[in-house]
């Protein structure tokens, strides 16, 4: 609601004034350590202005002081919730720049793990938007379902969240059969699940009465700031990474870019128990084809030189378009590794869109752009 | 003390008992310790991750995670802790009411974690910089089970006694 | 294990100087809607093979040329990806490369551009994309590069009061 939809009935003489109220840095709803400015006219915002910088992590620096295999790691850490798409932009990047040739096998280990991940990665954002909304229970519900995922992908990589599981050249383990059964198991068992979502939580008429209408982003909005993924998609613009700039091996699937046009908080929540759906499918179509063979290419070399020059790789992360944008100079360390991240250009549009709004509806807003906030600071 | 004392001592045993009062509300505060709501970083998951359905702290009394630090008992500090974070860190400690402690989950919280390089100008090199820590949980991030032992050993460090004894590897 | 020190003199990169790009490279297949672009733009774009360096086009402006690139390719429908600063100790030059991609036909452009070292400084595009702002705010904190006509250069990701640029290549803590 806008303050120019509520009129007062009874106006008050005196002047009215603003007050600042300080969100964060240590705050519930804030999913990290965001700290927001608020200017407020009693219950509306006037002016949001978010400050970073309070996990500011020296990712990029770490970029010139590590060696190209040294940093995988760090990658993991940018946004934890997506590690793997994480690290298969910068392996990307360097196996780009390197031209080595990735087995299919690998390039379709790297799918299901991906996509497994963009699942666990959209639960844990399922969960701690509806806690910001307050409602505690779906939290539980999509905990559970995300363990199903961990156990899986802790048999084969070792770790729950912050997985370095590819490496420059392919992967470092391949998977075994009872990954295989445990995916086709999983997939099975998510899909009623999302069905049950749906009719507890999608069709709620609280949480409907929460989002729509919220927030509306238009698509010349999110082009203007550069906002991508979920964000972009919930305002009309099906815009992935994985059909635009096709890498890996997306081509070989099948599936579809959920789009919807209102712009709204309701849209972007949408897009996203969506894309859970598109890739349940696609981890069926590539467990279904994954081929056999070796899982790491030949001939990496030990002590890896990229040639100069510049190279870029982008990904489609749980939040947006992520791209690793990598300077060489022909040494064994990157001279630069830039790392764009989705969720500094979604959040950048957070200052003129919430003008007007209520706080509890700003709250809510921001909770759809899905932030993690290292991933704006790295 | 006299036979006939003794004789009534032993005949109320089943109902009665005696003990400090101490001992009496370090077993309270034990039992029931509020956490800060502190995640900073990746190994915030992780703390979500113990504090819902599978590995459930709420067990062990410690599932009110608790926004304001006025109602906390320990903070957890998960994650890394920046030089422009670590005075809201020091204010949000001096906030809390005694008695109060403080569990380091995590490299970062412990040392600085992976983020310690030299000519880094960022990070502060551990949590125990800033106050004092009674609980260090290595791991990056630490698994949830990790974590429910270092709220295990905060307790053994207030009351004395574990609840069940260290599992040891056959 | 310690890792491989940062090198502080860095070698000179071939080929991707501050100069007048030449016409277009037989060899890269544009897409066709890159191919248009090319033809049409007024801007110096050479067209580059995306799977080599995963970008299409590419173009090397001098810095009072960024802010009319930046509107073209607005008006062309691109949004602005990132903007990247590096230091290039050893010929003393700054160089800031903005990143755009095109939501509707997935076309990657990139345009950089060099200037001094010392009091660097380029115009700023935040009246074109207002994304830019917190961008060019990261660039400035990073390096010190000056974008005249920001709104608002104060640290972004550093501390409030930092006077420190730490990816400056010379940079000691």
């Amino acid at each position: 609601m806008l303050k120019e939809q509520i009129t007062d009935t009874a106006p008050s003489e005196a002047p009215r004034e603003t007050f600042v109220l300080n969100l964060g840095p240590q705050h519930p709803a804030t999913h990290g350590v965001l700290r927001v400015k608020l200017t407020m006219d009693g219950e509306f915002v006037t002016r949001a202005e978010p400050i970073c910088g309070y996990i500011h992590r020296m990712q990029e620096k770490m970029g010139e002081n590590r060696s190209y295999a040294q940093f995988l790691p760090n990658t993991s850490r940018i946004d934890y919730l997506s590690a793997m798409m994480y690290t298969h932009a910068f392996v990307g990047v360097v196996e780009r720049a390197a031209k080595l040739q990735v087995p299919p096998r690998a390039e379709y280990i790297r799918v299901i793990t991906s996509e497994l991940n963009r699942i666990s990665s959209h639960l844990v954002w399922w969960g701690a938007f509806l806690l910001d909304l307050g409602g505690f229970t779906p939290l539980l519900y999509a905990f559970d379902d995300r363990e199903k995922i961990l156990d899986l992908l802790e048999a084969i990589t070792g770790a729950r969240l912050t997985y370095a599981y590819f490496r420059i050249g392919g992967l470092y383990n391949d998977v075994d059969q009872a990954f295989i059964d445990g995916s086709r198991a999983f997939v099975s068992h998510m899909r009623p699940r999302l069905k049950m979502y749906r009719e507890l939580v999608t069709d709620n008429i609280i949480l409907r009465k929460r989002l729509i209408g919220i927030g509306p982003v238009s698509g010349e909005m999110c082009r203007k700031y550069g906002a991508s993924g979920p964000v972009i998609r919930g305002s009309g613009i099906p815009y992935d990474v994985r059909k635009s700039e096709p890498y890996s091996a997306y081509p070989d699937f099948d599936f579809e870019i959920p789009c919807f046009t209102e712009g709204d908080s309701m849209a972007r929540y949408l897009v996203r128990l969506e894309e859970i759906a598109q890739s349940l499918r696609i981890i069926e179509q590539a467990l279904d084809r994954l081929p056999a063979g070796p899982v790491m290419a030949e001939k990496v070399p030990r002590v890896l030189k990229l040639p100069a020059g510049d190279y870029c790789y982008a990904t489609e992360a749980a939040r947006g378009r992520f791209m690793v944008r990598l300077v060489s100079d022909n040494k064994e360390i990157p001279y630069r590794v830039k790392l764009r991240t989705p969720c500094l250009s979604n959040l950048s549009l957070f200052e003129e869109a919430s003008q007007g709004m209520l706080l509890p509806d700003a709250l809510a807003f921001m909770g759809s752009l899905d932030l993690v906030i290292p991933d704006i600071d790295r | 003390m006299e036979a006939q004392d003794e004789q009534i001592l032993k005949d109320c045993a089943p109902f009665v008992r005696f003990g400090k009062l101490d001992e009496l509300l370090d077993l309270g505060r034990a039992n029931s310790l509020w956490p800060l709501t502190f995640g900073l970083a990746c190994c915030a998951i992780e703390m979500m991750a113990a504090g819902a359905s599978r590995f459930d702290l709420a067990r062990f009394g410690a599932e009110v995670f608790r926004p304001s630090p006025r109602q906390a008992d320990v903070m957890i500090v998960a994650g890394t802790i920046n030089k422009k974070m670590a005075s809201a860190v020091k204010t949000l400690y001096d906030q809390m009411p005694e008695p109060k402690w403080v569990i380091a989950m995590g490299n970062c919280a412990i040392s600085g974690g992976p983020f310690v390089f030299p000519g880094q100008y960022a990070v502060v090199e551990g949590v125990d910089k800033l106050f004092p820590v009674d609980v260090f949980i290595p791991g990056c991030p630490p698994r949830p089970e990790a974590l429910i032992e270092g709220l295990l050993k905060l307790e053994e460090k207030l009351t004395g006694k574990r609840r069940w004894p260290v599992v040891k590897a056959e | 294990m310690n890792p491989p020190q940062s090198n502080p003199t860095p070698t000179n990169p071939p080929a991707e100087k501050a100069q007048a790009a030449p016409a277009v490279v037989v060899t890269v297949t544009l897409p066709p809607a890159g191919a248009e672009l090319l033809a049409r733009s007024t801007l110096p774009f050479r067209a580059v093979e995306h799977s080599l360096k995963g970008y299409h086009l590419d173009a090397t402006v001098t810095p009072d040329q960024v802010a009319a690139a930046a509107a073209e390719l607005d008006r062309e429908g691109f949004a602005l990806d990132t903007i990247t600063g590096v230091d290039w100790l050893a010929e003393s030059q700054m160089e800031v490369s903005y990143d755009y991609f095109h939501p509707l036909t997935g076309l990657r452009a990139v345009v950089r551009s060099r200037t001094a070292r010392e009091n660097a400084e380029f115009p700023t595009i935040s009246t074109v994309f207002p994304g830019a702002t917190w961008h060019e705010r990261e660039t400035h904190d990073f390096f010190g590069i000056g974008f005249s006509g920001h709104p608002n250069l104060a640290p972004f990701l550093l501390p409030e009061d930092a006077t420190y640029h730490p990816l400056r290549k010379d940079f000691v803590p």
